[in-house]
């Protein structure tokens, strides 16, 4: 059997992933549950907050202050493809936003390409030093990646239910027509939404970068697991994408240490025996019905 | 007669006009391109009749270029078994996923295809590397026999045998739609209560299409083994899934004649911008945007219409020269 030490360093490392595809995947869901649209385009926010990461970390030589540019930029430009290209969209059906955003996420690959070419970029951890948790030896810079995205869910948590802004999204989730007839201005409510998503998936992008080379096609080689981890927890449910990217975390990292070559088809496997028993994910609403 | 002559008519003109084409433009071209619309009339025809986008269309036409593979490589060496066999691996992966994903609804549907292309991926590159000898992809262009009436090594009685096939692939599509099932999946696509008010079942509509569709998409799979004596984990990677979904689009999605057109422009673009311009994401994606936003009609789905009331309004001015008025 395996000795603890594998076990805990195991365990940690899934958690760190977890924490990771979290917050790659929290933008698909809220903006799903509140604007009823497939924003496929966050995993471009995603590659911009990795790559300016890299820039920004060679300019001045620290990772921090690169993730803070990668988040910045990121949001901005989610605010800007909002502004310009989602109006017509939220009317529409599902496909539509699916398809379009689509077109949006390939659109985006091309500007980076444009940018900053096709080679994979490296991008330096920020602290190369070991902790030790149980007796074993785990990187620091994971164990801040989970204590990262625990303060990004308490934060979203507080944001949704302590504040206006956030009740009035929450209450837009349940029925957009009733937050209108309050006199909530519901196009900004979907901005501000849609900004806080593509900030979370800059940040993911940022955090995951010094663990993996930045290259244009990173943002489609995440989609799979990122589009797991939602199916799995339901699209439109915060907690639910938290519990699956956990789990999909967890099988990944302990499934890589019981057999490797299965490992990255496992939460495929479980995705679909979920969505045997629950069509909608784990904590996913039956709403629309198409 | 006259009515099998209408029936058909549409669809010897674009056969006809394909066959011009060939006469014009180099031969792989052409190949490339009524294999490229057999795999896109797959995804028009879930797109179009059912209201699912597939973004996993790459794992259908995997399993019939790896089930051609397979045969060629490993069993013998006749082409059209081979290509049978493909069909049939196709059929086989699309029967065993689809009861599960023609159940979910359409943004699901969607990522669960892409989820099945990605694994498909690995499988064949990693995990099954024994048989596929993976990156490395399998190569049996010598294993392909002659066969009597067309030689299917040759590339000009391969683009023969080809053109047939899509021949055959276009009219069987355009039979179903003219049949009532093709109207049930019209149906289950625009209001799937009132569907079952009639007593059909959507999901076993929503299923045979699912399963016509892939079985399609198999047989383009097949057909480019077959072409190019080889295949590898690429034919599937996650790269190439928007291919299918933008050819789609860019033809006409819905329309019979639109995967013709749409792999026709796409593969025509794709030649001229890219050696205009190396960046062809950037191209395709704004293109993308574009269609969509200005009423993803796709270039035959403009076309269709105007070409429709030009021969209604010249029906009219024929039948009606005495004067009758007409409401």
């Amino acid at each position: 059997m395996m000795d603890v030490q594998l076990l805990t360093s195991g365990v940690i490392f899934g958690l760190s992933i977890g924490s990771i595809f979290f917050l790659m995947s929290i933008g698909l869901s809220l903006c799903f549950g509140l604007m009823r649209i497939i924003s496929l385009d966050q995993l471009l926010y995603y590659s911009i907050g990795a790559y300016l990461t890299y820039s920004v970390s060679l300019a001045t030589g620290s990772m921090w202050l690169g993730t803070l540019a990668g988040v910045a930029v990121a949001g901005a430009a989610s605010f800007v493809v909002e502004r310009v290209v989602f109006p017509r969209i939220y009317a529409r059906e599902l496909t539509f936003s699916m398809i379009t955003s689509f077109g949006v996420l390939f659109g985006g690959i091309g500007v980076i390409k444009l940018f900053w070419g096709v080679v994979p970029r490296p991008v330096p951890v920020p602290t190369l030093a070991q902790v030790s948790i149980l007796g074993t030896e785990v990187p620091v810079y994971r164990v801040i990646v989970i204590g990262i995205a625990a303060m990004v869910y308490a934060g979203i948590w507080l944001f949704l239910n302590r504040t206006i802004i956030g009740k009035a999204i929450r209450a837009g989730i349940e029925s957009v027509e009733h937050v209108e007839g309050l006199g909530i201005n519901v196009a900004r409510l979907f901005t501000i939404t849609f900004i806080i998503a593509g900030t979370l998936s800059g940040l993911a992008g940022g955090l995951h970068a010094p663990l993996i080379m930045v290259d244009p096609q990173m943002g489609l080689e995440v989609l799979a697991f990122v589009f797991m981890v939602v199916i799995i927890g339901g699209l439109g449910s915060i907690k639910g994408t938290l519990v699956s990217a956990l789990i999909v975390g967890q099988v990944v990292s302990l499934g890589s240490l019981v057999y490797a070559p299965l490992a990255q088809m496992a939460p495929f496997a479980i995705m679909l025996l979920i969505l045997l028993v629950k069509p909608t994910g784990l904590y996913g609403s039956p709403l629309l019905k198409r | 007669m006259k009515r099998a002559w209408r029936w058909w008519r549409g669809i010897l003109v674009a056969f006809a006009l394909l066959g011009a084409v060939r006469l014009v433009l180099p031969l792989p071209f052409v190949i490339e391109v009524v294999i490229f619309s057999i795999y896109t009339m797959g995804c028009n025809f879930l797109l179009g009749r059912l209201g699912f986008i597939s973004f996993g269309q790459p794992a259908y036409l995997a399993a019939g270029a790896y089930g051609t593979a397979f045969y060629l490589f490993y069993v013998g060496t006749n082409p059209y078994v081979g290509i049978l066999a493909g069909i049939a691996s196709g059929l086989a992966v699309a029967g065993l996923v689809g009861p599960l994903f023609v159940r979910l609804r359409s943004d699901y549907f969607a990522l669960v295809n892409l989820a099945l292309a990605v694994i498909i991926y690995y499988l064949m590159q990693k995990v099954l590397a024994s048989i596929t000898r993976g990156d490395n992809g399998l190569w049996f262009l010598a294993n392909i026999a002659s066969t009597p009436v067309l030689n299917l090594g040759k590339p000009r009685e391969f683009f023969l045998f080809a053109f047939l096939v899509a021949l055959g692939v276009w009219a069987f599509y355009k039979y179903l739609d003219d049949s009532i099932y093709g109207a049930c999946c019209l149906a289950t696509k625009i209001n799937e209560d009132k569907l079952q008010f009639l007593g059909y079942s959507n999901y076993r509509v929503r299923l045979v299409a699912f399963l016509i569709a892939n079985t399609t998409t198999a047989l383009a799979g097949a057909l480019y083994a077959v072409y190019l004596g080889f295949v590898s984990p690429e034919v599937t990677s996650p790269a190439r899934a928007a291919d299918p979904v933008v050819v789609t689009i860019l033809g006409g999605a819905g329309t019979l004649y639109g995967p013709l057109v749409g792999a026709f422009a796409y593969t025509g673009m794709k030649d001229v911008i890219s050696k205009l311009i190396g960046n062809w994401e950037l191209f395709i994606g704004f293109l993308l945007v574009c269609i969509m936003l200005a009423g993803e009609k796709g270039i035959w789905g403009t076309l269709q219409p105007m070409l429709a009331r030009l021969g209604r309004r010249k029906r009219e001015t024929e039948s009606t020269g005495g004067g009758a008025a007409r409401a």
